[in-house]
């Protein structure tokens, strides 16, 4: 044992035993607390816990209820959370963490509320890496190569290696011991996934059975008491009506302007717009176990088929841009020098051909007697105006090669399941919103194939896996950028999606929102101090 | 400044009835293509229709060739000033990773663009550095010898300076260039840049490296040969590093030198001026001229030209008011500059208080302020009453104006607040909408903010146009890959 850790555990000795100190009141700023914040969100999440679900709605909302050992600023720095301070070993390979005392967390329906301690900590980590446990999350976490309680109040991760930005992976939300009904994993079938309780400013209080979720603020939060109330979680189903809610002070906040109705919203001064860059992009997935699909150049036909930034001018107001690769065109990551490829039907027809394909009795292109019929997935929360036209112009798009597209709208859990654990679909339309970390290794390596695991399409490619475990191994900044500039231009090439644009990302919120900052990946981060004036509170 | 300019040309064209022909369509498209701020198809396509114009349309095609040129050298000093801050942030960064990893060029670029940003004494170090270097080619030995002779030029080391010059190799075109740049830059004409540039060229072949022609681009700007500048402008990849560095299969470093951002910048001012004075020959165009005229010698520094033209411009007695109140501003700017500074401020002030308030007189006189780097505590009340007052476009080059004074204060928040009010977030990036000087200064504030996606979303959409903001795009996101902290989060929408 060296002597730092001799130190650590000495320190730790005279914490443990220590009961919480009281829980934390009202901020104190100054500001007033008060009032109700009713926002529009793009339909209601499958899960509310930070675990199983891979989704942006709910993301949003463990934001708002959860907390993790670090957090990180509006400047990018990394900020104390639960834990109020840490230590890392000269080596970079164990991490020490020295919790907050003075943690509670939400009470349970019935039940006092119970302290924060490492236990959960370790809970959340081991239940996180359960093989049974549904949960994209392995992937980012499998650089731990142990957890280890220490003392109530004291936890330590040894990595199996140093790596880049390691502090900022202890950003993830930590859950309750007492919180799901199995000891050792979680699934979507557990209640916890539906009634989570968190440390967070909010606590989730009840869904309405107008799908709407109620937050109350927490009174007894560790940062203070958030200023405002109550958030509601309100889920439209068309983005049109969402800003006229929004016009009609139905709601006070859109988290993402239908990219339409930004002119409208920009004239009224009752309301900001906050642009806020998730790097994020759309795309036509395309499911690579369907023998149709295999070959490379149908994909690639499939992309020269669409005008795409027709597309993005109709339907979109031409408010985005066309991207060439798996990269937001925000992030570093972004191959500057992969062109998005031209719409060239030509082309599409010609390399169909090479892959075999011919013209049948009735226009349809045929191989061996297979014609060339797929199914299009498109869960029916995106059934806007602006989805529903994109969807049916693909459609024709690849009708105009000889492609008949079969589009199907599901209801959201009914689509991720068809497309993450059954993998019944030929092609999806969806987009990916990734944090500054542009990772896409849970999206294109062959170890990510599986239920619940985002690699839905099965690509694989043994040089890409390389590629993706050497960028994960290295602790060099331009190695790394270098590593995905390499991968862009490999998957611009492959095709396992058609990739499309990205759209400008603006929220709207009621001007009476005071103090309003926004992650531009998980949104809420700093909700607790935003506040409404008491002569605006409902 | 794009607007007023159509408003004044279009009545140039229509004094011009007489002489109506299709030839003016030549001027009204380059108009629309400028107030579009497309100013290179803009430029290119009235260059190319010029020889066909009649005398009378062809002043009026300078006075429009002029104003492109204009706008396009403060987008360019625009990129310049963001080039070097963003490349600075990149390459010292960069060179503090020593070992296995470490650039070898890295020392050579920092040092190059240290010098650029005026920081002769560590730019000295670094490219000392660089030459000290064991196994390093000759040629790039010699492209930083010569740098590091105008190192110590600059450094008031005539002496150094020779006798480095004098160990580089001209036998090689590359070094014979770089030697030349540099010989421009230290405004050594006895030394005939020019010549060596041209003799460099021709050494070189048919295919040049863009290295060379950013280098010829120097010597050129410097010259004041705008037609030859030009002409190379369309000839070089504005794109391309100036060296690519590989460290290994998965490890390569792009280089770029932020110099040509300057002397593109430089080489536009040049070309606005000759053409407005050319426009400013014809007697019915001359007043309108110049009104630019002022404008485009402020930018090149000229204080008393400006004085002179902003001066003829006022002494039109029918000139509109609008126009004549800005160009009251530049005056009184330009008196600043000269020391007249109580004068010049009660001029402002006296505009500033016109009620109704004008909100594009006030954005005037705060960018003037803010370019005499006077105190503008005074004005700036008015400015934000007004601002917070106005709704929708009326109030939006004053917002600008408002960014732009938090900006050079270093007020990051509030400068991106402000730009952001005057920002079309219905065309949030493009430069159809949006002055692109604008949107430089937002990407500016927020990449000082360190939300770097945001700004980079920015140069991603200027690229299409300027291609040359690669080498802002490059640094920026080195920056970002080092700088981000985040846990590898990825979700569906």
């Amino acid at each position: 044992m060296n002597k730092r850790i001799v130190v650590v555990l000495s320190i730790l000795a005279v914490v443990v035993g220590t009961p919480p100190v009281s829980p934390a009141g009202p901020k104190n700023d100054g500001r007033p607390d008060g009032g109700t914040l009713g926002y529009g969100e793009y339909g209601r999440p499958s899960t509310l816990d930070p675990i199983t679900s891979n989704e942006m709605v709910s993301l949003r909302i463990t934001e708002l209820v959860f907390n993790g050992l670090v957090g990180i600023d509006e400047k990018q720095e990394i900020v104390p959370e639960l834990a109020e301070r840490w230590e890392a070993s000269k080596d970079s390979r164990i991490y020490t963490f020295f919790l907050r005392k003075d943690v509670m967390w939400h009470p349970k329906e019935g039940e006092d509320a119970k302290p924060f301690t490492a236990d959960d900590v370790v809970f959340t980590y081991k239940i996180m890496m359960h093989p049974k446990t549904t949960t994209p999350l392995k992937v980012r976490y499998e650089f731990i190569e142990s957890v280890e309680k220490l003392s109530d109040y004291g936890v330590q991760f040894t990595l199996k290696r140093p790596i880049l930005n390691a502090l900022a992976k202890f950003s993830f939300k930590v859950i309750p011991k007492h919180g799901p009904s199995h000891p050792l994993y979680l699934t979507r079938e557990d209640p916890f996934v539906r009634q989570p309780i968190g440390t967070g400013p909010f606590v989730v209080k009840t869904i309405t059975t107008d799908r709407e979720i109620v937050l109350v603020a927490n009174e007894n939060y560790f940062k203070g008491r958030p200023h405002v109330n109550r958030f509601i979680s309100k889920p439209f189903a068309d983005q049109n009506i969402m800003t006229q809610a929004l016009m009609f002070n139905a709601i006070d906040m859109v988290v993402l302007v239908n990219p339409r109705d930004i002119p409208e919203l920009q004239g009224d001064k009752r309301f900001v717009l906050q642009p806020y860059n998730a790097l994020s992009y759309a795309f036509f997935g395309y499911n690579l176990r369907s023998p149709l699909l295999a070959d490379k150049r149908v994909r690639q036909a499939f992309t020269y088929a669409v005008n795409r930034q027709e597309v993005l001018d109709s339907f979109f107001n031409g408010q985005g841009t066309l991207v060439s690769g798996p990269f937001a065109p925000g992030s570093w990551a972004y191959n500057l020098d992969v062109r998005p490829l031209p719409f060239d039907p030509q082309k599409a027809v010609e390399l169909l051909r090479q892959a075999g394909f011919a013209p049948g009795p009735d226009g349809t292109l045929q191989k061996d007697g297979k014609k060339l019929t797929l199914s299009l997935k498109v869960p029916i929360e995106k059934e806007s105006e602006a989805v529903k036209r994109v969807v049916l112009a693909f459609q024709n798009y690849l009708k105009n090669i000889g492609v008949a597209i079969k589009v199907e709208f599901k209801e959201w859990q009914a689509w991720k399941e068809s497309v993450f654990q059954e993998h019944d679909f030929d092609i999806i339309f969806a987009s990916w919103v990734f944090d500054d970390s542009a990772d896409i290794s849970s999206l294109f390596h062959s170890a990510e194939i599986g239920a619940w695991k985002n690699n839905f399409g099965g690509y694989s490619n043994p040089e890409v896996d390389g590629l993706i475990v050497e960028s994960k191994l290295t602790l060099d900044h331009e190695k790394r950028r270098t590593i995905n500039r390499k991968l862009h231009t490999i998957l611009a090439e492959e095709a396992p999606y058609t990739f499309l644009w990205t759209l400008t990302n603006y929220s709207g919120y009621h001007k009476k929102l005071r103090r309003v900052a926004i992650h531009p990946y998980k949104f809420f981060s700093f909700a607790d101090e935003w506040f409404i004036p008491a002569a605006d509170q409902k | 400044m794009a607007r007023l300019g159509v408003t004044l040309v279009s009545a140039v064209i229509g004094l011009m009835a007489g002489a109506a022909s299709a030839s003016d369509d030549a001027v009204v498209r380059a108009m629309r293509l400028y107030e579009r701020h497309h100013y290179e198809d803009a430029a290119r396509a009235l260059q190319a229709d010029l020889p066909a114009l009649n005398p009378t349309s062809r002043a009026a095609a300078y006075l429009t060739l002029g104003m492109i040129y204009l706008g396009n050298a403060e987008l360019h000093r625009g990129f310049h000033e963001a080039g070097v801050t963003v490349q600075l942030d990149y390459l010292k960064k960069l060179v503090a990773v020593r070992g296995a990893g470490g650039s070898r060029f890295v020392n050579l670029y920092l040092g190059k663009t240290l010098l650029e940003n005026g920081n002769v004494g560590e730019a000295t170090k670094y490219l000392e550095r660089f030459t000290a270097q064991r196994g390093l080619e000759p040629r790039y030995k010699a492209i930083a010898g010569a740098s590091l002779g105008l190192s110590h030029f600059l450094g008031k080391n005539a002496q150094a300076a020779r006798a480095q010059w004098a160990t580089v190799d001209t036998a090689d075109p590359e070094a014979q260039m770089a030697l030349a740049a540099v010989y421009s830059q230290a405004g050594l004409k006895d030394r005939d840049p020019v010549g060596m540039g041209d003799a460099a060229l021709k050494k070189a072949g048919s295919s040049p490296s863009s290295r060379m022609l950013e280098n010829l681009l120097t010597v050129y700007a410097r010259a004041g040969l705008t037609d030859k500048s030009l002409e190379l402008v369309k000839l070089a990849d504005l794109k391309a590093a100036s060296y690519t560095e590989a460290l290994g299969e998965t490890k390569t470093i792009s280089f770029y030198d932020v110099a040509a951002l300057g002397d593109l910048a430089a080489m536009y001012r040049q070309a606005s001026v000759r053409y407005l004075e050319k426009a400013a020959a014809d007697a019915q165009i001359k007043p309108t001229a110049d009104y630019y005229l002022g404008a485009a010698y402020a930018e090149a520094g000229d204080v008393e030209l400006s004085l002179r033209a902003t001066g003829a411009f006022l002494s039109v007695a029918n000139a509109p008011l609008p126009q004549r109140n800005r160009a009251r501003v530049r005056l009184a700017t330009a008196q600043y500059l000269q020391g007249r500074r109580g004068e010049a401020m009660a001029v402002w002030e006296a505009l500033a208080q016109g009620q109704p308030a004008e909100p594009g007189l006030l954005a005037e006189i705060l960018l003037g302020c803010a370019r005499a780097k006077a105190d503008c505590a005074s004005i700036e009340p008015w400015a934000t009453r007004a601002a917070e007052a106005g709704e929708g476009r009326s109030t939006r080059s004053l917002n600008i104006a408002l960014g732009r004074l938090y900006l050079r204060r270093g007020d990051y928040g509030r400068a991106v607040a402000c730009l952001e009010a005057g920002r079309d977030k219905s065309n949030k990036n493009r430069i159809e909408s949006n002055d692109p000087v604008m949107l430089v200064n937002l990407a500016a504030a927020y990449y000082r903010g360190r939300q770097f996606s945001e700004s980079l979303e920015i140069y991603f959409e200027m690229s299409k146009h300027f291609p040359v903001v690669r080498r802002i795009q490059e640094a920026m996101q080195g920056m970002y890959a080092m700088e981000h902290k985040s846990a590898g989060d990825v979700k569906i929408f």
